[in-house]
């Protein structure tokens, strides 16, 4: 909407772009702030302003549309979406809500339900302490005469005068069709509608209610009524439970083993005693699913990391390590497995069974193994693979590179912004000059003096970093992060990664202030210096004033050039030392950076530290790394060539030179660690350096000339071929197994939705993969 | 202002509280509809619902591990069939939601059958509609009027639809209704006492400009629900008919077996939703750039997988081909089926005689190509009858009205008597008598200009010419120029702003068209968001129903409600 508040070529000329007002063309940084400004500031009056100019870009439009004739037919469905540009919105699109109202009654619910279930629960518990009565004497060595009794004590029992039907089939009573009393209510039935609580059912549900009354209480009470009540056949009776029907079906006069009672109550026991069995048992299916999901949340759980690591990897990005990944991803594929069988054993339960299942559980487990079948595509299918070894070599190699690329030109960049800023400088110079300073005559003094001060401050310098708390800090960090790694824990890696990060940059910061304030004392006392030159010599000034303007223009800025890349000390520069720290950060934050690894090398010398630092996967390390190989690479080129021949020899190197160590640490001190250390499971990864090591050793001056990252990993590829070869069968081998792995999981979903052609499409490609495998076997063990 | 996300929050809101673990949905026939127009089965499927099932079903197992949401409408049968399940609970849980306002009797009649203390929740969640589109709900009522006055159910339906739409959106609006209709007035005060019977529950942070319901009168516009469609959704209703998203292709010649009944739903299938609005020829093209994506996805049989890299190639792309593929070959058989109608009933000829009808004014030119139309015996017997209507409609107090000897014309090719009396009924139905609004002949100034251009120029597209007069209204409303002589407020307060949101409502039911109207005006008009409903969604046979229920010529069986199963489909699209 802006443009249209906006004409671009009228009013101050000035062009605005960002997060503006559309009101009071107030430029707001981010959208949000737009928003609520918006909101604050114009809630009031812009719907108006709105309105009028949208009515008057309407009314344009139309009186446009009018004068080209295109009034009839504007349906704007037509394929194109300039309606958008009114800012109408898709109503696919409208903006989010919220649910829409709700009510509840529950409260009233559970009121009404409260009232009610205490009726029903004292209906219940009376039922229940009647049926404890009539059982705790022993029915079988009781006469018929005494059991009545009992039974009638228990309950008063209804006249049987007064019910001349059946109360519940209606049917009338009479010498056939005799009364009968239900023991538990006292009621009276016909003999069709009588009922029988068997005398199990019965202790099971007088111990399974005192059990749930006092819960936790005392266990002996809940054992004495099954003590109380007759020792006969304790065992038995648990076990006979569900041969309650055959039991009522046995229509029997005598009452030894259950109790008369009416439909009704038999309900309300049937209903109790169901609760109560229900209460404990767990069904196969629940057992299963609950691990079913169990398995399908942590897939939801792993999946997204693994991708994350996937993603990372296959960009050769060195965040995470190769191995882990795999790991990972064997573990996801298990869980894969694991939820495909889990869903099979819950499609499979009980089909057997003799009487099978009711429809509505089939139904069930056939839908549970779908939605699980509907999850394994889903998430498997968005499980990419993992680059091989060599090719994440590749990859990593390809990245650096770019990388590389693009720090030079990022260099590139700045120094040509610094080469202009000092063209801009040196513009300014001659008003300098004119002050009365002597350009020339300073000079040679100055630059012994830029020889003489400043390795002695650079030792000082290396000398302060070791016990830096920062740098400690950067170790103790680094140890974690070896230590976290090898726990493969993944994202502790990660984030301690990320610490390591920002230390080392708020390392490198601090050790560019140190060498700024380092410089600007130089420069003071320089100048202090100077002053006393000057003063010596301003005899000779007054002589050469007049030549020396013309020359400076041009001599200084050669010699800018010069005294950037060597040495950032001197007078000139003492003067403009802060814009030029500012031009100059790689060069400047560089060698301090670099300094950390040395340092550490020397304070404490575990080689497996240094191939985490220099060879693994920190991404701080490589940058870090890339940082440190250019420029100790220029500075080889241009300083002494000299130490190129003893590169080879790294314990030399280090004691001895610094700087050129940080060259080589990029490959060299890697490989003088694999060297040592002979690592079996690194193999693959340490052969390539191995073999570097051994061109390196056979012809030195290749390994002197290519100390550029092109020239040396080229040589590597190149005469790894033939050594790699078994290498890459067998991670080819990995890959087919994957590959494999795939297919049969498509041929599966391909089954389980009736495509057959796919299915046999699928069937071959797998085929040729196995035979491929086998192949490829076969060529391995003739190796 | 999203129906549709409306009724899926209201869902996934129910799913979310019960927790986890397996779930059923007990639905009645109503809702199953609801639910089903806006979730997919595997959707719901991965929220552990895994079994649906009717209330009134009498086949359901006793299966204590699984839960219950039931989501049921209000209705004395269902809280029948409640209290009966409750006496005796198949399953562990109960979540109970009613879809509108249930009284406080029955909760506790429920409430006391629950002795076993199964049920977790009650509540009332608005769902109460069919969210066909985001911007578009249908009651899927068939037959409601009766002559010219409410189907008293079908009243108090519409009221519970209109509310509860209210009520999921939370919108507590003013209400305007067409002055010719009885019925739009009879509704709109039933809605308007439930918002103060239930002042609680619609009392919403008050706005700036508040919403806005119109009530209409599908009589005043009969011309639209007749005519035959080109874009691709109102399409299909018309020549397939949509019912609850699905489509039936089982007549379709030669149609494979899991493709007998498809889903076309914008919320899975992007295709679909890209091309709604899209008509036959830029569906066409689409269908064309789908099917060679599709192709050149599609793994080869013949083509040896070599190298490891075609075999990646193979592995990486084969989901994606799945994917694509049940979405080309559910739209390449329903395009292709609509293609072979359009030809076989030669619908490109009828349109543009039916768009020269509803459209131009040119009688002699009308009734000259109508009786070429009828005389064509390729044209099908409903498409010769629509086109007496629509002739019937527009010309019918033209002085040189030829309509009887058209009728002779249609008895002659053998239309049969039920149809020839649907001509009749229809102009019982939306004549010039009851109309209310000036369907057909344009009156104001700016209109006249409008037609005398659209004469001057041509139009780009004879098959799309009409706007269905919605359009007018709808347009005139926003501007703040819908006349109150002929829509008027309910009650004394009126709306002096622009109107912002608004809902619109279509007594006898809205078509397709008319849901393209306003998606078209939501695009176009920024600020402005308006949601369309009625009482069906027409297309020309549920239409002519609807019309001979109304005018009483029907025989009993249209007047029952026509049946809206409900059932998932899988979630192959």
């Amino acid at each position: 909407m802006a443009s249209s508040y906006l004409p671009p070529f009228e009013g101050t000329g000035e062009v605005k772009e960002g997060f503006l007002c559309p009101l009071c063309l107030k430029d707001l940084q981010s959208f949000y702030q737009l928003q609520d400004h918006y909101e604050e500031e114009h809630s009031g009056d812009d719907r108006h302003v709105r309105g009028q100019l949208k009515s008057l870009v309407q009314k344009a439009k139309k009186a446009k549309d009018k004068l080209l004739k295109r009034d009839g037919d504007d349906r704007p469905d037509t394929g194109s979406y300039e309606s958008f540009y009114y800012g109408g919105v898709d109503p696919y699109m409208w903006e989010p809500q919220e649910l829409g109202v709700t009510r509840s009654h529950l409260d009233l619910f559970k009121k009404h339900r409260a009232a009610r279930i205490d009726h029903y629960v004292i209906e219940v518990n009376k039922l229940i302490i009647r049926l404890e009565k009539l059982t705790s004497f022993d029915r079988a060595n009781s006469d018929a005469a005494k059991i009545r009794a009992i039974e009638k004590s228990v309950v008063s029992w209804v006249n049987d005068s007064d019910v001349p039907f059946c109360p519940d089939c209606g049917n009338k009573f009479n010498m056939r069709n005799r009364r009968h009393h239900c023991r538990l209510c006292g009621s009276i039935m016909c003999r069709k509608c009588m009922e029988f609580v068997p005398l199990p059912l019965a202790q099971k549900l007088i111990a399974g209610t005192r059990e749930a009354l006092c819960v936790p209480g005392s266990p002996s009470q809940s054992q004495s009524p099954p003590a109380g009540g007759g020792s006969s056949g304790m065992s038995s009776r648990r076990g006979s439970i569900s041969s309650l029907s055959s039991v009522t079906s046995m229509l029997e006069e005598k009452d030894d083993e259950k109790i008369r009672c009416c439909h009704h109550c038999m309900d309300t026991l049937l209903k109790r005693q169901q609760k109560l069995e229900e209460k404990d048992h767990v069904p196969d299916i629940v057992k299963l699913y609950e691990r079913l999901r169990m398995c399908m949340e942590k897939v939801d759980e792993k999946a997204p990391e693994y991708i994350r690591m996937a993603e990372s990897l296959n960009a050769g990005e060195t965040t995470y390590n190769l191995d882990t990944a795999g790991g990972l991803r064997l573990e996801v594929q298990k869980y894969y497995e694991l939820i495909d069988a889990l869903s099979k054993k819950i499609l499979t339960l009980g089909v057997k069974d003799d009487p099978q299942p009711h429809p509505k559980v089939l139904q069930l487990q056939k839908m549970i193994r779908y939605t699980a079948t509907l999850f394994v595509q889903e998430k498997l299918l968005g499980l990419m693979s993992l680059p091989t070894k060599d090719k994440y070599e590749e990859l990593k190699e390809k990245r650096k590179q770019e990388q590389e690329k693009r720090l030079q030109q990022e260099r590139l960049a700045a120094q040509e912004a610094l080469k202009r800023r000092q063209e801009r400088q040196e513009r300014n110079r001659p008003p300098v000059n004119a002050n009365g300073e002597l350009p020339q005559a300073p000079r040679e003094p100055r630059i012994t003096k830029a020889g003489g001060w400043l390795p002695s401050a650079d030792s000082v310098h290396t000398r302060g970093e070791l016990e830096d708390p920062l740098l400690q800090q950067i170790e103790n960090i680094q140890s974690f992060l070896r230590q976290a790694r090898e726990a493969q824990r993944t994202d502790e890696v990660a984030m301690l990664e990320e610490n390591l990060r920002q230390l080392q940059d708020e390392y490198d910061q601090q050790q560019t202030s140190i060498a700024l304030a380092l410089s600007e004392k130089l420069a003071q006392e320089e100048s202090l210096q100077q002053g006393e030159l000057h003063r010596l010599k301003t005899w000779e000034r007054e002589e050469k004033e007049q030549w020396s303007s013309a020359v400076s223009s041009s001599e200084p800025s050669y010699k800018w050039e010069r005294s950037l890349d060597i040495t950032p000390t001197g007078g000139h520069q003492g003067e403009e030392d802060i814009p030029a720290e500012e031009l100059t950060p790689k060069a400047e934050r560089s060698p301090p950076s670099f300094r950390a690894f040395p340092a550490l090398t020397s304070q404490e010398e575990s080689p497996p530290r240094l191939r985490s630092l220099g060879g693994h996967v920190t991404p701080p390390g490589s940058e870090g790394q890339n940082n440190t190989s250019l420029n100790p690479f220029e500075e080889d080129d241009s300083t002494p060539t000299e130490d190129d021949p003893s590169n080879p020899f790294f314990e030399d190197i280090k004691k001895d030179h610094k700087e050129v160590t940080n060259g080589k640490k990029e490959y060299n001190p890697f490989d003088e660690d694999e060297d040592a250390e002979e690592d079996k499971p690194a193999e693959t990864v340490s052969r390539n350096p191995f073999e570097d090591d051994d061109t390196d050793e056979g012809n030195p001056f290749l390994a002197a000339s290519g100390n550029s990252p092109e020239v040396s990993t080229n040589p590597f590829d190149g005469d790894d071929k033939d050594e790699v070869l078994p290498d890459v069968d067998m991670i080819e081998e990995e890959l087919l197994l994957q590959q494999i792995d795939n297919i049969r999981a498509y041929i599966f979903d391909a089954k389980l939705s009736g495509r057959l052609d796919e299915v046999d499409l699928l069937t071959q490609n797998l085929k040729e993969l196995q035979k491929t495998l086998q192949e490829q076997k076969n060529k391995n063990k003739k190796h | 202002m999203n129906v549709t996300l409306a009724v899926k929050q209201y869902i996934s809101k129910m799913i979310e509280i019960s927790g986890p673990g397996m779930k059923v949905l007990l639905m009645d026939k109503e809702t199953t509809s609801i639910v089903s127009v806006v979730y997919t089965q595997s959707e719901i499927l991965q929220k552990e619902v895994y079994l649906f099932e009717r209330i009134d079903s009498q086949n359901r197992d006793n299966m204590k591990h699984l839960k219950a949401i039931c989501f049921l409408r209000p209705t004395k049968e269902n809280v029948e069939h409640l209290i009966q399940e409750l006496r005796r609970p198949k399953y562990s849980v109960y979540f109970i939601y009613f879809s509108n306002v249930i009284s406080k009797s029955e909760i506790k009649a429920l409430a006391e059958a629950d002795e076993q203390e199964v049920v977790a929740e009650v509540q009332e969640f608005y769902g109460d509609f069919i969210a066909v589109n985001p911007h578009l709900f249908s009651l899927n009522l068939q037959g409601v009027t009766r002559g010219r006055s409410w189907e008293p159910s079908m009243l108090a339906r519409c009221t519970q639809g209109l509310t509860s739409v209210l009520l999921a959106l939370k919108k507590c609006p003013m209400i305007r209704y067409q002055l010719s209709s009885d019925m739009s007035k009879r509704l709109a005060e039933s809605v308007k006492q439930i918002i103060t019977k239930e002042y609680e529950l619609f009392d919403f942070r008050k706005t700036e400009v508040p919403p806005l319901l119109l009530i209409l009168d599908r009589s005043d516009d009969a011309i639209t629900p007749l005519l035959n469609q080109w874009t691709y959704q109102a399409m299909v209703h018309e020549l397939l008919g949509l019912n609850n998203n699905r489509i039936d292709l089982s007549r379709v010649p030669g149609i494979s077996k899991d493709l007998r009944e498809v889903v076309l739903s914008a919320e899975n299938d992007e295709f679909y939703a890209n091309n709604l609005y899209l008509n036959f020829g830029e569906i066409g093209t689409n269908i064309k750039n789908l099917m060679e994506d599709f192709q050149k996805k599609k793994p080869k049989g013949q083509q040896k997988l070599e190298s490891i890299s075609d075999m990646k190639a193979f592995v990486d792309n084969y989901p994606q081909f799945k994917k694509m593929s049940g979405t080309v070959s559910k739209h390449v058989t329903v395009v292709g089926e609509l293609s072979r109608l359009v030809s076989e009933r030669q619908l490109m000829e009828v349109s543009e005689v039916e768009q020269e009808l509803a459209c131009q004014n040119d009688h002699s030119s009308a009734q000259q190509n109508v009786r070429r139309l009828l005389q064509n015996p390729r044209v099908s017997e409903l498409d010769a009858v629509r086109l007496v209507m629509l002739y019937a409609l527009r010309y019918e107090r033209h002085s040189s009205s030829i309509l009887s000897s058209l009728m002779d014309e249609l008895s002659r090719r053998g239309v049969s008597e039920r149809h020839r009396r649907m001509v009749q009924a229809v102009v019982e139905y939306g004549g010039k008598r009851i109309r209310g609004s000036d369907l057909i002949t344009p009156t104001d100034a700016v209109s006249i200009t409008k037609q005398f251009f659209k004469g001057l120029k041509g139009v780009e597209n004879v098959y799309t010419q009409h706007q269905p007069l919605l359009h007018d209204t709808l347009d005139q409303m926003i501007k703040g120029r819908l006349k109150d002589s002929q829509f008027p407020y309910l009650g004394a307060s009126s709306l002096r702003d622009r109107p912002q949101d608004i809902l619109v409502f279509m007594i006898g039911g809205a078509t397709y068209e008319e849901a393209l109207t306003v998606y078209n005006l939501n695009r176009s008009t920024p600020g402005v968001r308006i949601v369309l409903g009625g009482s069906n969604i027409h297309n020309t046979k549920s239409f002519l129903e609807e019309v001979m229920s109304a005018t009483g010529h029907s025989s009993s069986s249209s007047s029952s409600s026509r049946a809206h199963g409900g059932g998932f489909h899988s979630s192959r699209r």
